[in-house]
């Protein structure tokens, strides 16, 4: 597999940098894909060799056509295939025998069209195995890098987009053009601009690769449909995030629900598709984006401008109205306002009209020109408590609005603090946006935008960019124990294992058992409750009853001999009444705990992304609260306490209102050691820890209750 | 009829369809990978079979026909 990751390296290294390229079913027909692809790359002024192919054409844009790539009497690069697919496969063939490495496959009529497509497209993958070939597409919009050594437009896109340092992965075409569109009229650039369509042989996960090694990109966007590999998306984002520091944004669409509420555990039917997504993306640093604004609003940020050093800024507003908007915007992300020290207010009122607001935000009054703005944007920048400047201009007739947009770009020259602009209107400050724009100044219609972009960037340097994701070593696992007890359950071919053998399985993976015992007999669990002490707790234990407090199969709080006889009558009159066809094995004598707090854990098997877990506050209403937050397993350590952390339940566990603080390090340790066992053993398709009772802080917790789903296609 | 002659008469509605010069179609040409043919002119081109045959083809897996001898062994089938 390493292998193939490093051959698909080198061979994008040619895609990108090709000296010579091959469009191969090319023709002379304007308006058509194969003629467009070919007049793209002569309009971008390609710096290499181009040899059209076309079985038909002699000529095409005054080159020669040749009728088959091996025709070709010189070394080719890069070869594009723009043939029907019924044929592309014959095309592929020509550019292994030729010695062509790196390929761009433009059709479609591949995997999206359905099974025959998708023979086809295993038919295209075969052929680059045996060639030591790597391929773009099929299905794809094409490949442009902006470079100027290079300056390849292998597209079919209506323009090459500007050079920029920004790289934009998408698996769909037409939204690459429509962000092309986007980009151009807000003059963003690309160092890299890739469709890469039904990702047959490069993924992006190759493409993540070679972008972190990419010098021209800084910044890594990527609109995404489906993730196949969920975990190995989070890989390759760690990989790239801790060795070249650049941020990945990613809009990944499909937000539904399938299959959720089909689950039998409350942790299948709380744990949907998307915040699986959303858990897997945040731990592995990924930023996600809901749409293409958003998107390009943080972008633009990462890009520009340097990174914020801490949360405070500096807000310098023409009217007071946006400067509130924009204080509220910042305050309830997070930011603070920079407190000026005493120069900086001195400076700022020597600057500006006694009726000027000097403290932040900095209000410069309607009537100002160019002047006062540069005087505070500059005190700003010199304060040292400004971490970043946030400029917000509101159209008035005496406004020099593009004079204050071109001094701001000047000024923001060598800085090592960010601005970012807010020009409040649309026609008036359009050609003032314009410039700021074209200086590469981050410029945001809303302040609220503006706040978010900036958080963005701080939040990914402070706590993402180094971050080192380092697993834990856990002691006290017996995995032998566990296989055994695991291959037990499974024997009698059960899906459902019920909460006596998931205890034992979880215990023996050093989970807190609770005190107890399976008794047979209302003699036996008298003794059982004789021993670990009273009150006890009674459950029914049966492979058919799932939902024990259903059948009202539970009864709490026993304290003497005579209440677990009556409640071992109980609870078998009451099981039977309602599921009369039931087995039951007997009943778990448990020791009661008192005082601790309830919360549940749980596994789900994400298609996508593998085991994932599931925090939250625990008791019957977990399903009504959805007080819960996920995590893909393994966990870091940072990342169970995170879990915890994204929860209302956090502050509760915390302690509040004289309540004493509940002990967290336990339920991180058990996060853990489920994470591990999810990982260990594949076919737990889903698990319930429901409740785990955590007690006062250094007190630990105990499971309480548990049921595990098994996969039944193993 | 022989199947050299189908062959023959093949070749010449091929050659007509895409302007092509007979010496340039062998027996086993792609229409779209060796002859050019575009979408359109795989519909002419089976258009083309039924005048010069006189039969009446499926038109679904007349499409799917890719070389020469492929629409021989088609046409063949309807004679």
């Amino acid at each position: 597999m390493k292998e193939l990751r490093q051959l698909r390296q080198e061979n994008l290294e040619t895609i990108f940098h090709p000296k010579s390229v091959a469009i191969v079913g090319t023709n002379n027909v304007k308006g058509t894909v194969p003629h467009d692809i070919l007049y793209n790359i002569l309009k971008a002024d390609f710096n290499g060799i181009v040899y059209p192919v076309s079985p038909r054409e002699k000529s095409i844009k005054g080159i020669k056509a040749y009728k088959y790539v091996v025709d070709i009497p010189d070394d080719v690069d890069l070869a594009i295939l723009v043939f029907p697919s019924s044929v592309c496969h014959m095309a592929l063939e020509q550019c292994g025998q030729k010695g062509i490495k790196s390929v761009i496959i433009i059709s479609a009529g591949y995997k999206e069209v359905g099974e025959a497509g998708l023979k086809r497209e295993q038919q295209l993958i075969e052929i680059a195995r045996k060639y030591d070939m790597s391929f773009i597409g099929p299905n794809c919009l094409g490949v442009i890098n902006t470079a100027p050594e290079t300056r390849l437009d292998a597209s079919f896109a209506r323009e090459m987009p500007d050079q920029g340092n920004i790289g934009f992965l998408s698996q769909s075409g037409a939204l690459c053009t429509a962000v092309l569109d986007y980009a151009s009229a807000k003059h963003i650039g690309f160092s890299k601009f890739i469709s890469f369509g039904n990702k047959a042989d490069i993924s992006e996960i190759d493409l993540l690769f070679y972008l972190m090694n990419d010098e021209e990109t800084k910044v890594i966007l990527m609109y995404l449909e489906e993730v196949s590999d969920g975990l190995a998306l989070m890989d390759a984002a760690r990989e790239v995030i801790e060795k070249s520091g650049k941020p990945i944004l990613i809009i990944k669409s499909g937000r539904t629900d399938e299959g959720a509420s089909a689950a039998a555990s409350h942790t299948g039917s709380l744990t949907g598709a998307d915040e699986v997504c959303d858990a897997g993306f945040e731990q592995a640093g990924i930023i996600r984006c809901d749409n293409l604004e958003e998107m390009f609003n943080r972008a633009r940020a990462f890009a520009y401008q340097p990174p914020p050093e801490t949360e405070k800024v500096a807000i310098i507003t023409n009217a007071g109205g946006p400067g509130v908007l924009t204080t509220d915007a910042a305050i309830s992300r997070g930011l603070k306002l920079a407190k000026f020290s005493e120069e900086t207010t001195a400076i700022l009122k020597k600057a500006l009209p006694a009726t000027a607001n000097i403290n932040n935000p900095v209000d410069v009054i309607g009537d100002a020109r160019s002047d006062r703005y540069l005087a505070a944007i500059q005190a700003a920048f010199d304060d040292q408590d400004v971490s970043g400047v946030f400029v917000i201009l509101t159209p008035q007739s005496m406004t020099d609005i593009d004079t204050i947009a071109a001094d701001v770009a000047r000024i923001a020259e060598g800085q090592t603090k960010p601005i970012y602009t807010s020009f409040m209107g649309e026609k008036d400050v359009a050609s003032g946006i314009d410039i700021l724009q074209r200086h590469k100044i981050p410029h945001y219609i809303l302040p609220e935008s503006m706040c978010d972009a900036y958080k963005a960037v701080y939040h990914f340097n402070k706590n993402v960019k180094d971050k080192v994701h380092q697993l834990p070593s856990l002691d006290n696992i017996q995995g032998e124990l566990a296989r055994k007890l695991m291959d037990k359950v499974k024997s009698n071919g059960r899906s459902y294992i019920p909460e006596v053998e998931c205890i034992e399985v979880l215990g023996s993976y050093g989970l807190p058992a609770p005190q107890g015992k399976l008794a047979t007999t209302a003699e036996e669990a008298v003794q059982i409750a004789e021993k670990i002490g009273y009150p006890v707790v009674m459950k029914v234990v049966s492979d058919d009853i799932i939902h024990k407090s259903d059948v009202k199969g539970v009864e709490l709080n026993l304290g003497s001999a005579d209440e677990v006889k009556d409640a071992w009558e109980r609870i078998h009159s009451n099981a039977l009444s309602a599921m009369p066809d039931a087995t039951i094995t007997g009943l778990y004598v448990i020791k009661m705990v008192k005082g601790a707090e309830e919360i549940i854990l749980g596994i789900k098997r994400d298609p996508s992304f593998g085991p994932v877990l599931l925090f939250g506050l625990g008791g019957i209403f977990v399903e009504v609260f959805k007080d819960v937050s996920f995590g893909v397993a393994p966990l870091s350590r940072e990342d169970a306490m995170h879990m915890l952390e994204q929860t209302k339940a956090y502050k509760i566990l915390k302690g509040t209102r004289g309540r004493n603080p509940r002990d967290m390090d336990s339920i991180v340790d058990a996060l853990l050691r489920l994470g591990q066992l999810a990982v260990d053993f594949p076919e737990i398709e889903e698990l319930d820890i429901n409740p785990l009772f955590v007690l006062d802080e250094g007190q630990g917790c105990v499971l309480g209750d548990a049921r595990m789903i098994l996969t039944t296609t193993e | 009829m022989e199947k050299n002659e189908i062959l023959t008469q093949v070749k010449d509605v091929v050659s007509n369809v895409l302007k092509v010069d007979a010496t340039e179609i062998s027996d086993d040409s792609n229409f779209i990978f060796d002859l050019g043919a575009d979408s359109m002119q795989s519909v002419e081109l089976v258009a083309g079979f039924e005048e010069e045959f006189d039969i009446e083809m499926d038109q679904d897996k007349a499409l799917e026909i890719q070389t020469i001898q492929d629409a021989v062994n088609f046409i063949t089938e309807y004679l």
